[in-house]
């Protein structure tokens, strides 16, 4: 019998912590359940970005959510990569540590995007094996979410949601539901999200993102750069009473705005999962923020930009 | 070929190849380099990947590829606003498309991708009459002042350690002084510039539209207090005397190579001397001295 989130504790709602709001957290310290770090931003710091993620993390629990593991790839692990991830997990006493169902590069090179993998069983087979090599690496399991996609592929023999259920059944790893994500693929993928939702084993939901998208027209876009729209909100509730609540956390990556405008995105969670208060009136459909003439990219990681005086 | 038949590293190997293939996803598709690892046309992608009802197999890849690009180069341009200001941004696109082509990303982490870029202008500066400088070296010093502030702002630093005080160079005795030679902090950095480069930074990281600078050689000291990355134009004198210090000479070697430079008088060295170790110290520019 598998505990709830894998005995992780339900750390509340969080949000991910960007260094444009660095000065507003040690300033202010707000009542921030906790925040996810991008791992790869802060393993080789040695500068402002560590420094202040050490006075974040004496005030508040960190994860560890990373983009460059590259699980599903070809090429090796990178050995010095994990063990890097290791000691910062240990030195920020991470609760625990993610990344995606995904590539980033193959033959030595890093694309810097989190590429999709076709569902088969040999890819399954393949990416069992290497997280198992990574928990056994990182001395915990590895929590892994479900990317957003733009493309599925012939080679691909059964549906998303099936996939990441046998990979965390069988590597024993646990998920971070992403509902964001899930929406996004299935409007891009024609699939339906509440089904994928309820075919997550709960126990194995250690955490939840959300966020905003791009409506492109055609397709959607998975850029962080807004609010949570309503039905991504209804997944989250779904979500939510499937698990009986895990760590949720809110991704904003881009137009950023002022730290309590993001963390009041990330409050209105609240509403969802208390099923005595009401519903908030939803005004953010799919139709309010279509924009089919956008250039919209996506943005996994970001970049540290130097301070000089 | 269908299905589970097709290997999965043959698979990544063509999909980094199209979405990464600068003249865009068709031309990618018939590249050489992705008919070796899956041999189609573009009206057969949808054998790869398929279509949904709203977007061709084309569309959907065309995605990754248009991103790919747009998001390496905008984290370039974080990284070198100044450069862009200098360049215009169609110029910068271009030399960033070259540069990510030749130096492909591979690092797990985007502080290293502009490393080359310094390096990438130098190789492919036109050629000109000797020792002559021109308009590409100011891009390239620009570069490589650019790409140092984020190598000293994130790299290591003195913030956590005990800074050598005036008290202490005090304490050492005259006789003492010659034999004594100086440890540099780690972030401390001294360069030489055939331009004001720094000048031109600051003010195009202030968002102004600095005037391209006259040629003026400059000396510059970088270090890192409280977090930040400061810079100090120095005298070529200072220059010569701790690039000296710098490579490990003790103090009377790096005095009586500088006493040979005839960059001074010998009795302005002496004044000049007390003024400079005071000033350099109350930087940080030293963090210990070592005695024989």
């Amino acid at each position: 019998m598998i505990k709830p989130r894998l005995g992780h504790e339900n750390l509340g709602l969080g949000v991910g912590l960007r260094t444009v709001h660095f000065p507003h957290i040690l300033e202010h310290q707000p009542e921030v359940d906790w925040f996810e770090i991008i791992s790869e931003n802060f393993m080789d710091s040695a500068g402002r970005p560590r420094h202040v993620l050490e006075q974040i993390a004496e005030r508040y629990p960190i994860v560890m959510h990373g983009v460059s593991l590259s699980i599903g790839s070809t090429d090796p692990l990178n050995r010095e990569y994990l063990k890097k991830l290791k000691t910062l997990a240990e030195s920020v006493n991470a609760h625990w540590i993610s990344d995606h169902v995904c590539w980033t590069g193959v033959a030595g090179r890093n694309t810097h995007d989190l590429l999709p993998i076709p569902y088969n069983e040999k890819t399954l087979s393949h990416l069992v094996k290497r997280i198992r090599i990574v928990q056994e690496i990182l001395e915990r399991p590895l929590v892994l979410e479900n990317p957003s996609s733009y493309l599925e592929f012939q080679d691909s023999t059964m549906p998303e949601a099936e996939f990441v259920c046998r990979m965390a059944e069988e590597a024993d790893c646990g998920l971070l539901l992403d509902v964001n994500n899930v929406y996004v693929s299935s409007v891009n993928h024609e699939f339906d999200p509440v089904k994928y939702i309820e075919a997550i084993p709960a126990p194995r939901v250690v955490q939840c993102h959300l966020a905003g998208h791009t409506n492109c027209g055609t397709h959607l876009i998975d850029t962080h750069n807004g609010h949570v729209i309503d039905p991504v909100w209804n997944l989250f509730q779904l979500m939510h009473q499937r698990t009986g609540g895990v760590a949720t956390l809110l991704e904003w990556d881009a137009d950023i705005p002022p730290f309590p405008v993001v963390h009041e995105e990330v409050l209105k969670a609240r509403k969802y999962m208390d099923e005595n208060l009401p519903l908030p009136e939803q005004s953010h459909s799919e139709e309010t923020v279509a924009n089919p003439s956008s250039t919209a990219i996506p943005h996994p990681a970001s970049f540290i930009v130097a301070e000089v005086e | 070929m269908s299905n589970e038949s097709r290997n999965l590293d043959q698979l990544q190997r063509w999909m980094q190849t199209v979405i990464s293939w600068p003249a865009g996803v068709e031309a990618g598709i018939a590249s050489e380099a992705a008919q070796a690892k899956i041999a189609l046309e573009s009206s057969e992608l949808e054998t790869v990947v398929t279509a949904s009802s709203k977007q061709t197999s084309l569309e959907r890849i065309g995605i990754y590829a248009n991103a790919y690009y747009a998001r390496l180069l905008e984290c370039l341009s974080e990284e070198f606003p100044a450069l862009v200001c200098a360049m215009g941004k169609t110029a910068f696109g271009a030399f960033s498309m070259e540069y990510l082509q030749e130096y492909h990303p591979s690092s797990y982490t985007l502080c290293d991708l502009g490393a080359n870029f310094p390096q990438f202008l130098r190789e492919n500066k036109p050629q000109t009459e000797e020792n002559e400088v021109d308009w590409t070296d100011l891009l390239i010093e620009i570069a490589t002042l650019e790409r140092v502030y984020s190598e000293v702002f994130d790299g290591p630093g003195i913030e956590q350690k005990a800074l050598l005080t005036e008290e202490t160079l005090n304490s050492i005795k005259p006789e003492e002084w010659p034999e004594i030679s100086l440890k540099m902090a780690p972030c401390f950095r001294l360069m030489q510039f055939q331009f004001p480069v720094h000048d031109f930074i600051s003010n195009a990281r202030k968002g102004n539209t600095p005037q391209i600078p006259e040629q003026q050689v400059t000396y510059l000291a970088i270090t890192r207090r409280n977090y930040i990355v400061r810079r100090e134009a120095i005298s070529q004198a200072e220059f010569f005397l701790l690039s000296k210090l710098q490579a490990g000479l003790n103090v009377g070697d790096a005095i009586t190579l500088f006493a040979e430079s005839d960059l001074m008088e010998p009795e302005e060295l002496g004044l000049k001397l007390h003024e400079w170790f005071k000033r350099w110290t109350t930087a940080a520019f030293f963090i210990d001295v070592c005695k024989p």
